[in-house]
Parts: structure tokens; sequence; C-alpha cells
């Protein structure tokens, strides 16, 4: 049974949204789109996700943050596969000069700097996804 | 701010008083007009230094946020348009000629260009020495090297030059970043391959004298002009090559310079045209 997999991205540059939904869309999934935290989280809420695309610059500074940390915190949230979708390297780049960045907020993350070549896009996403289906069945099992 | 008056007055004990920290001297008896004189310059000197102060911190303000709104404001729509380019080559992927995507790529490049240009002006404005200078640690020069090398690896491979290394060990340990340090050395053997011929070598060597920890890293590629060589560690200079040599944004050895420099160190380099060039980095020991 191969129900079509529910994507939520959590970005407040609505042309940047543009960019990746029209991928992920091509390719077949079902994407939803929060402009801020406070929707992301409602949207959360709201219904099961299979995979969140997460920016960590919103508003004023690193509101992404905030959400990865509620997410580790809240046990229905905490197991779901998190890409985040960055333009934040330079930033943690001036703090940890030298050094590549991965934050690693929740269990199952991986981090892709924007712009992001459409081609990796998909090779992430489906990745997190493979990984949380075989994290699920072994649970089962 | 002290004016010191006395009824004691002689040129030594006016001395005195200002190597005591004094900033001026009134002999009585004085007159009211003399006594102004006096007060308002040192009033007007106290102002002068206050506002100094307040200008540099402005100064340091406006250049921490000037990263962050650079960063966000300018590569945010740069990104977006870049994303959004990507998006489209991707969906008319099978219905665009080979012109069509070749004027897509040449957009592509000109956009990665330029968020790579802005990425690059930033890295300058923030090497925040302060903040770098409260994180040290003792940090192994051997282990910089070693992780400098590896990072440069790939593009040493492409053009088949042979990084040699030569570390004399046991080697003191210095004060000071990593991090930084490994992007110093990446950044001048990154320079010595791209301006090296294939096949060549590039030496790098590191020994200890007197308390001072040195870094060569030389090669034998096309140098640097007299006329560039003062100029070279300057932001944003590239100088006058008259070849074909891959391009460079002219700020990776001003960075470096930078962080060298934060390190209470020094970098100099010497050079002729068409033989080679040698960067000598010196390092206090802890």
């Amino acid at each position: 049974m191969n129900t079509q997999k529910q994507l939520l991205i959590i970005d407040d540059d609505p042309d940047y949204v543009a960019g990746i939904k029209s991928v992920l869309e091509k390719a077949e999934y079902s994407v939803d789109v929060a402009y801020n935290p406070k929707d992301g989280f409602l949207a959360l809420q709201s219904k099961p996700y299979d995979l969140l695309l997460l920016d960590i610059m919103m508003g004023r500074g690193a509101e992404g943050v905030a959400v990865a940390r509620k997410l580790r915190k809240d046990p229905k949230l905490r197991e779901l596969p998190v890409l985040i979708i960055t333009g934040i390297r330079e930033q943690i780049a001036f703090l940890f000069p030298g050094q590549p960045v991965h934050p690693h907020f929740v269990e199952l993350d991986e981090l892709v700097e924007k712009p992001v070549e459409p081609k990796l896009l998909l090779e992430k996403v489906s990745a997190l996804l493979k990984m949380s289906e075989e994290k699920k069945s072994q649970k089962k099992g | 701010m002290t004016i010191v008056i006395t009824g004691y007055a002689t040129v030594s004990s006016a001395v005195e008083a200002m190597k005591n920290g004094a900033y001026d001297f009134l002999p009585k008896p004085f007159t009211p007009d003399e006594f102004r004189m006096i007060t308002q310059r040192g009033l007007d000197r106290r102002r002068l230094v206050l506002e100094t102060i307040l200008l540099r911190r402005e100064k340091e303000m406006l250049r921490e946020n000037f990263a962050a709104i650079v960063s966000h404001e300018l590569k945010s729509p740069l990104g977006a348009v870049q994303q959004n380019l990507f998006g489209l080559e991707f969906e008319l992927e099978d219905k665009l000629n080979e012109e069509q995507k070749e004027k897509i790529g040449r957009m592509k490049s000109k956009i990665n260009d330029l968020i790579n240009l802005i990425h690059t002006w930033l890295r300058v404005i923030s090497v925040d020495v302060k903040k770098l200078q409260e994180n040290f640690q003792p940090t192994s020069i051997p282990a910089v090297i070693s992780k400098a090398v590896e990072n440069v690896q790939p593009q040493a491979i492409r053009k088949d030059i042979e990084i040699v290394p030569t570390v004399q060990e046991p080697l003191s340990l210095i004060n000071g970043d990593e991090g930084t340090l490994v992007e110093v050395v990446g950044n001048i053997l990154g320079n010595g391959i791209k301006f090296s011929r294939e096949g060549s070598k590039i030496l790098i060597k590191a020994e200890e004298k007197d308390k001072n920890l040195t870094i060569i890293i030389s090669d034998s590629g096309i140098g640097i002009s007299k006329e560039d060589l003062p100029y070279i560690f300057e932001d944003f200079y590239t100088g006058d090559i008259g070849q074909i040599v891959e391009k460079s944004s002219g700020l990776g050895l001003a960075i470096s310079k930078r962080i060298v420099e934060a390190h209470n160190g020094s970098i100099s380099v010497e050079s002729e045209l068409g033989k080679g060039a040698t960067f000598t980095i010196c390092l206090p020991v802890q």
C-alpha cells in the first residue's frame, strides 16, 4: 500500500517556497505550507505529516530553532523526520568558523543549504522518508 | 579629567603632575580668564574622548548588524531567485532546447557567483577578533596542517599536484582557534594549487624556534610580481597577473591575515614572477 506522502514546509519566504514546492509536487508528494512558526505548529497538530521541511532563519532571528526544540519535546512529533533548509551556514560559520555544521536538533534530521538543487532536494527527502519507514517497521517488529 | 592647581609652580612639578595623569596645569596666582581657558580646554578634550568611545561602539554595532542585515536581506532574495531558476529548469527539462538550457546555465552561474561574493564579504567583515580570542584553546599545529591538507586534497588531485608536508615533531601547542587556522592554511594551499602547473609539488613545513612556530608553504607556480607583492594581503586585491588563472575574489588572503594577527602572529610572502611563492606564518607559542 503506497499512500502519497504528506510534506509540510515551514518557511517565511513565499517566493522561496514556490521554488521548492513545485519540485516536490512534480515528484508526487502532497505539500502544505506554513509561513510562520505559529501556523506551522497548528498545521502539525492538524494532521499527521511524513516529513517536515524547516527553515531556520525566520522573522527576527533563528525562530526555526524554537520549532525544532518543540518538536523534540513533543512525544507525538519527536519521530518526525526534518529536512532543515537554511541560508544560515554563514551565520553558524561565524560562531564556529571552519567546522561543518549539522545541528542534530531532532533524532532524524538532515541539513541542506538554500538554494538547493532539485535533484539533491528530492534525494534527501526520499532518504529521510526511507529512514523513517525503516525505524517505524523496526519498532512494530 | 584632572587639572592641577598649585602654588608651587615649576616646570618640573608640572611635568610630574602630567606624568601622574593630570591633563593640564594651572599655577597660582591665575586670572579668571586663565582659569576659564584651561578648564574649557579640559572639558573639550573630555568631550572628544567620550565621542570617540561612542563612535567606536557604534562602529562595532554597525559592523555586527551589517553582517546580519546583508546576510538576510541580500542573500534571501538571491536564494529565492536561484531556487526558482532551479525549479524552472527542473520542470522544463524535456521541453528546453540546448540554447535555452545554456541560457539558464549562465543565469545560474552568475547568481551563484553573486551569492558566493556576498558570502565572502561577510566572512571578511565578521572575523570578530575579540570573539575569536575569547575562545582560544591549546591548539596543535600538526593537526591544523593535516586537516588543511585533507581539505584541499580533492583540488590537488584534480591537478595532479602533490602536497609534501615536513612537520618537525614534537611541536609546542599554541593558544588559538583550530578552525580558523585550518582555514588560513587551507586558503594558502588552495592558492598554491590554483596558481601551480599540473604535476608540480607544494611543500609545507612546520618548525619551532625561539618560542615561535613557523609554517612555511612554498609552491613553484606562476609567482607574484614585484608590483603586486606589497598589496597582496589587502582586501579585494587580485593583482594583474596577465595569464588566465582561476577567478579569485581577492579576499582569502585578507581574511587569513586578520586571523593570523588575531593569534598575535604574522604572515609574509616572498615571490618572484615565474618562480613560485613562499608564504611564512609565524605564531607565538603558548
